[in-house]
């Protein structure tokens, strides 16, 4: 049996091109880990449009439910990941982590992307000893320390917030000399007495025996390098694509994003598209990933009745 | 019938999909909430010597985190 379509990720863009390709009636295949995307983690997303304010973990929810509103016009695997993906005659050929094999016609890409490390030393040795990633998960195991969140951009903005409640002492880290996050986050955050921002600050080593205990870092103007006290790291610097069962099918740019073409969302290779976190889209936004997604579908649906 | 424990934050997304996970597939288990009980909260770091949520404790395997895989391997999921 061969698909007409095998949409990967469970995201925003997974999603959207799931709904369109259901209603769309296209013999269609979704894989995905687990369903939400990125956001997931977010305590509030009020940038979602038509929704005022919804945590991540009821995006997550509701992307699912709406695809599965769908199901009998639509395959699911979840809690698949997709490790391989192979040309073969008319299509390809994709394997999971669970050894289930899909072949199909058509693929669209929507495997987002995943949280960037530090690179530094003590980052490894000291993960979940002081060093953590999930805020709204374990700020509360912070309370009355003294916290740095790493990366001044949205996600480090908003693990600020999630650690409002908890720590007494809150130091952003910041590598330019200025924040990077929304204007409206930034105001909120900025307001915090308990807080100071360290600009053109260079994170070299997480520092700690048993638990993290500081930070050491370099200031980019100066060169001189300093330490800082703290009892917990958050780190929230950027992101990483999910290429790794694609990278040698498809065009990579030098950030390991797939290269796509903004009007139909083709990646380099006939018969596959991309959409979402995962291209070399200019702006990552959940609702600029779900208006890529459905362009991408709609694309794939008029390539396959044209041939 | 194993021995399931699993200790949360109210706030935390991925000990509410481990609980769902558990949900969807019929398994029981004992939930600590270690934002409020300070005793369990000693005890998750004593068992896993680390400071995030979920920490799963199957028949007295730790796990850190949900991963799929490896809970549905010892709880014997298909």
């Amino acid at each position: 049996m061969m698909y007409e379509l095998v949409i990967i990720g469970g995201g925003p863009a997974g999603i959207a091109a799931g709904v369109y390709a259901a209603r769309k009636k296209m013999k269609t295949l979704l894989i995905a880990d687990s369903f939400g995307g990125q956001s997931l983690v977010s305590a509030g997303i009020e940038n979602w449009i038509g929704t005022k304010m919804i945590t991540g973990y009821e995006l997550g929810k509701n992307l699912e439910e709406h695809l599965r509103h769908f199901q009998k016009d639509i395959d699911i695997w979840d809690g698949n990941l997709v490790s391989r993906v192979e040309k073969i005659d008319g299509g390809f050929r994709l394997t999971t982590n669970k050894n289930q094999m899909a072949d199909t016609k058509t693929v669209l890409v929507c495997s987002g992307s995943r949280r960037r490390r530090l690179g530094v030393p003590g980052e490894d040795r000291l993960d979940g000893k002081g060093l953590a990633w999930c805020s709204i998960c374990d700020a509360p195991f912070f309370k009355d320390k003294v916290v740095a969140v790493i990366g001044g951009g949205n996600a480090g903005l908003e693990a600020v917030i999630d650690l409002k409640p908890y720590a007494n002492k809150i130091y952003i880290i910041q590598r330019s000399d200025k924040l990077r996050g929304d204007p409206v986050t930034q105001e909120k955050v900025l307001a915090m007495p308990n807080l100071t921002v360290i600009y053109n600050a260079l994170t070299q080593e997480i520092l700690g025996d048993n638990f993290v205990s500081g930070i050491r870092y370099k200031d980019a103007i100066s060169g001189e390098e300093k330490t800082l006290e703290v009892g917990g790291v958050f780190v929230e610097v950027g992101s990483l694509p999910n290429i790794d069962f694609i990278k040698d099918l498809v065009k990579i740019d030098d950030y390991g994003q797939i290269v796509t073409d903004a009007r139909t969302q083709k990646t380099s290779l006939e018969g596959i598209w991309a959409a979402g976190d995962v291209t070399d889209v200019l702006y990552k936004q959940n609702n600029i990933s779900v208006g890529d997604a459905i362009r991408g579908v709609l694309n794939v649906f008029d390539y396959l009745h044209k041939k | 019938m194993k021995k399931v424990v699993i200790y949360t934050t109210p706030t935390c997304v991925y000990c509410k999909m481990t609980k769902d996970y558990f949900d969807k597939n019929g398994v029981t288990y004992e939930e600590h909430n270690v934002q409020e009980d300070l005793r369990a909260r000693q005890e998750m770091v004593d068992k896993s010597h680390q400071l995030g949520v979920p920490v799963i404790e199957i028949d007295g395997e730790i796990f850190v985190g949900f991963d799929r895989s490896s809970l549905a391997k010892a709880l014997g999921i298909q």
